[in-house]
């Protein structure tokens, strides 16, 4: 039978009086190959029924320049071609409306060769014209999914150009609550006239990716990559379940690898001292979460387990960890830091005063701007995230990383401000033994 | 299973309880005295390669770290290990078919053997375990090995363990094995997990009629 394997990084000793618990658990699933078990049903060995939707902004703006259209048709066709046999898919052109390209009423088409042909020749024929509004294209894949959203995987690609102008934000919220467990969509916006706020609540909402592709030529490949790690996975909906005892509470629980994802608002009671986060689907791959909890304290010597984290495909428990504490006297044993939670609250600040930073830089605030881009850049460097640090480059001249002093640059293209906002929160791993 | 917490909670969890958090450390359900079942391990490959769990005997499940019986920690590196032996003196246990003992239980369906040689086990390591192999590939053979041609039904394949002491002698604790484990002519077994330490001419009294008598040469 699969599993999913969970490893906790914590320093389980806590000093007299102390309360506050924290851990990161590193959750690996063994994906496609190795999930074979009779509980699988039916479908053992196979990978569960899947649903795809390719959502395409075709408004006015497509049209400038000219070959922002084209990239995303072709993009699309390639998607398209990676589209597994049997999958239910389909294809919405969104506008001021969303309009079903293919197939054009009724339900998903299973894809096929001759399915998937049909499709791209639509998808040709896809011409710029009209506005935005995302929550009407989301409406309607959540018709297309129909009711069988919960016995498959569904997810959706998200492609647009510009901000979400003819819809209200509290429209775009209420759809976001209706289509939330539905599916999941990974968000990409293509060139700088989009909202980086607006797709990542999308995408935060959706359980997907949000990302920037800054030059149209890129979208085909992106789109190939989002497709094939979808037809990856191998899970249905995965939850974290997570038990407490009696005294104590959560502070937050967030995904910290690959990504920071604060899920601590997710939680939904399962019983009194039980919540689930959901997680969305799993492929083979690996993610970390930190766990903050505050338990109740106790005397020195006393052992308690202040949290137990299941990882459940429905009721199906695929692997657990505990997380717990050890109060004592010994301040040798309650002062140390553990390595993984030190580097992922170094993360989290990143990605906090990256954002704070743009913030403040975007409302003129240049001294905020320069403190919070020079903190980054002394977290990113200390953390070997070079992804970020890169990113960061593009928008401060660094003269010290280590003591994070930098110079707000002048010049800044609105892409690299925008693909540092919205790679924010990307995260590195700890290297193995550590700086 | 249930078991009760140092608080007095009921618990559906057996290493931690699902209350408190307290941590549960003794089994709850106690040994069984008087009554001498047989219970052959159930061989459920594969997962008959697993270890079960040396202190409560329960299978276990997965990769799962901490056994479900009773919350053992698979990945504990063993007691004692690698202590080196103080040299002069030399341990040897003396295991014998005791019809004293065979007769102080009701033995259904269980012959008192009539080869009943007895077996010397040179003490030679810091931990030596008591149990009985079943012959089965690839299955840990304890070093005082009860199974074999006259095997002792009733005892647990990891029944028992010797572990050496600091002075030199050794103590003796139980696996949490189905039978239990006694010492002398107490009838009672000795708790689960404890460590009981022996003398020169004790004797550890397992299974339908094993006396195994510890001796100081």
């Amino acid at each position: 039978m699969s599993s999913f394997t969970a490893e906790v990084y914590q320093n389980e000793y806590l000093p007299l009086g102390g309360a506050e618990v924290n851990a990161i658990v590193t959750v690996t699933s063994p994906g496609g190959a190795a999930r074979a078990g009779p509980a699988a049903g039916a479908g053992a060995g196979r990978p569960p029924d899947a649903a795809e939707i390719i959502i395409i902004d075709t408004s006015g703006s497509m049209d400038v320049p000219k070959g922002k259209i084209k990239a995303a048709r072709e993009a699309t066709s390639v998607a398209i071609d990676c589209i597994r046999d049997g999958v239910a898919f389909g294809v919405i052109a969104g506008t001021d409306v969303a309009r079903m390209v293919y197939p054009d009423h009724g339900g998903l088409q299973l894809a096929s060769d001759v399915t998937r042909n049909a499709a791209k020749a639509a998808v040709a024929g896809l011409q710029a014209g009209g506005g935005t509004a995302i929550g009407s294209w989301l409406t309607v894949a959540r018709h297309m999914l129909g009711t069988r959203a919960q016995d498959r995987v569904c997810h959706a690609i998200l492609l647009t150009d510009g901000e979400n102008q003819s819809e209200s934000a509290e429209e775009l919220d209420r759809v976001l609550d209706t289509c939330e467990g539905h599916f999941q969509c990974d968000c990409r916006g293509v060139g700088s006239d989009w909202e980086v706020s607006e797709l990542r609540r999308v995408a935060s909402k959706l359980l997907g990716t949000v990302d920037i592709i800054a030059d149209p030529a890129d979208m085909a490949s992106d789109f190939r990559a989002m497709i094939e790690t979808a037809m990856g996975k191998a899970t249905r909906s995965v939850s974290l379940r997570l038990w407490t005892p009696q005294g104590a509470t959560v502070a937050f629980v967030r995904q910290v690898a690959p990504t920071i994802e604060d899920l601590t608002e997710r939680a939904a009671a399962v019983d009194a001292r039980t919540v689930e986060y959901p997680t969305g689907t799993w492929g083979s791959e690996s993610r970390d979460y930190h766990l903050c909890i505050d338990a109740a304290p106790r005397e020195v010597g006393d052992e308690m387990l202040v949290g137990r984290l299941s990882l459940v495909e429905g009721n199906k428990v695929l692997g657990q960890a505990l997380i717990k504490a050890i109060w004592t006297d010994d301040q040798q044993l309650s002062t140390r830091i553990n390595r993984e939670v030190a580097h992922y609250t170094g993360q989290a600040e990143l990605a906090d005063v990256i954002q704070d930073g743009l913030e403040a830089r975007k409302a003129g605030d240049e001294a905020t701007a320069t403190v919070k881009l020079g903190r980054a850049v002394q977290l990113a460097s200390e953390s070997g995230n070079d992804g970020t640090m890169k990113l960061l480059q593009a928008v401060v001249e660094v003269d010290d990383p280590a003591t994070g002093t930098v110079r707000l640059k002048r010049e800044v293209a609105d892409v690299d401000e925008m693909a540092l906002d919205t790679r924010s929160t990307k995260t590195v791993r700890t290297g193995p033994g550590g700086a | 299973m249930t078991v009760v917490c140092p608080s007095g909670h009921v618990s559906a969890t057996a290493d931690y309880c699902d209350q408190c958090g307290a941590l549960i450390a003794v089994p709850a359900t106690p040994q069984p005295t008087e009554v001498l079942s047989v219970i052959e391990e159930v061989d459920t490959s594969p997962a008959a390669r697993q270890k079960p769990c040396p202190t409560c005997g329960a299978q276990r499940s997965g990769d799962d770290r901490y056994c479900e019986g009773c919350g053992y920690d698979f990945l504990a590196p063993p007691a004692n290990s690698a202590v080196a032996a103080p040299a002069t003196v030399t341990w040897e246990a003396l295991a014998i078919a005791d019809r004293r003992q065979f007769e102080r239980h009701e033995n259904r369906g269980i012959a008192f053997p009539t080869d009943s040689a007895e077996r010397s086990f040179a003490l030679t390591q810091a931990e030596v375990r008591i149990g009985r192999s079943r012959g089965r590939a690839g299955e840990t053979v304890p070093e005082i090995d009860l199974g074999g041609a006259a095997a002792d039904p009733g005892v647990s394949h990891l029944h028992a363990v010797l572990q050496r002491q600091d002075d030199g002698c050794y103590a003796l604790r139980d696996l949490g094995s189905t039978n239990g484990t006694m010492v002398n002519d107490d009838p009672r077994p000795i708790s689960p997990d404890v460590l009981v330490p022996l003398a020169d001419r004790d004797r550890i009294r397992v299974g339908a009629w094993t006396t195994i008598m510890l001796r100081k040469r």
